[in-house]
């Protein structure tokens, strides 16, 4: 039982590391301020979204489980209206050039 | 609707989100005797502010819409990521960045913030401010069909918050 708990954390982490590296590179090859949000938002987002469903499993009561689970949404919250605020500012920006 | 209603409601709303408040401190901080002051007030804080900036709603939910409309989401953060990592990590570095005006039917103010903060996940979007009702998406790739994916999204938000 244990067994199938570690591959499933093990499958999900990797999973998730690799969005991250992902939407590093991103960041760094992607061209201006409004692609590199792109990369940032979305593939961390699904990065960290892995990473928390992998280590659920190793989550010693409920309370470490919800805890996990709350910090994924408020990390997806500020991260929805903070690229929103970059991106307007951006687009301001922009125009005014 | 008489005023003991409307403020029998915002009691109701008062009282449900405090609990809420209290679960979320429970849950990130622990249950400990010598936190309750600091939680008390972090309560009292949290469902102040909610209450000022998000008012007791009067439309319908169906929590078969809400499910339908998480699940979208969790599809679609999905594809956004593997969308965004192709795109980063292909060689050739496939964009084509631009900017649409998507004409939202949903008034100005919470239900508009709702809906861009929700988009703001989709793939290859992000909402970028509004301009005299239309919001402005920068989209990684303008080629892709963002307006109809746009629409789907506004109708499922609807369908799940704010059936009226």
């Amino acid at each position: 039982m244990s067994l199938v708990r570690d591959i499933m954390t093990i499958a999900a982490v990797s999973a998730g590391a690799f969005f991250f590296l992902a939407g590093t590179v991103g960041l760094l090859r992607f061209p201006d301020t409004l692609t590199r949000l792109h990369a940032l938002t979305k593939a961390d987002n699904l990065g960290l979204g892995l990473i928390v469903v992998g280590l659920l499993p190793q989550a010693g009561s409920l309370r470490d489980g919800l805890k996990l689970v709350s910090i994924w949404l408020l990390v997806m919250l500020a991260g929805a209206t903070v690229s929103q605020l970059i991106a307007r500012n951006a687009r301001q920006d922009e125009t005014a050039k | 609707m008489t005023a003991g209603i409307m403020a029998g409601r915002w009691w109701l709303s008062a009282a449900s989100r405090a609990a809420w408040f209290s679960c979320l401190w429970l849950v990130l901080a622990g249950a400990d005797i010598g936190d309750i002051p600091a939680a008390t007030a972090a309560v009292v804080a949290a469902t102040w502010t909610s209450l000022r900036l998000l008012e007791p709603s009067t439309s319908r939910r169906s929590l078969r819409a809400i499910l339908q409309l998480v699940f979208f989401f969790l599809v679609h953060s999905i594809v956004a990521g593997a969308d965004v990592a192709r795109r980063a990590l292909d060689p050739r570095l496939p964009l084509r960045p631009g900017f649409v005006a998507y004409p939202t039917r949903l008034p100005r103010g919470l239900r508009r913030n709702v809906f861009t903060t929700l988009t703001s996940l989709l793939p290859g979007t992000v909402p970028t401010g509004e301009r005299d009702g239309q919001l402005f998406y920068h989209c990684l790739d303008i080629e892709q069909p963002v307006l109809a994916e746009l629409a789907a999204e506004e109708a499922a938000l609807v369908r799940a918050l704010y059936n009226e």
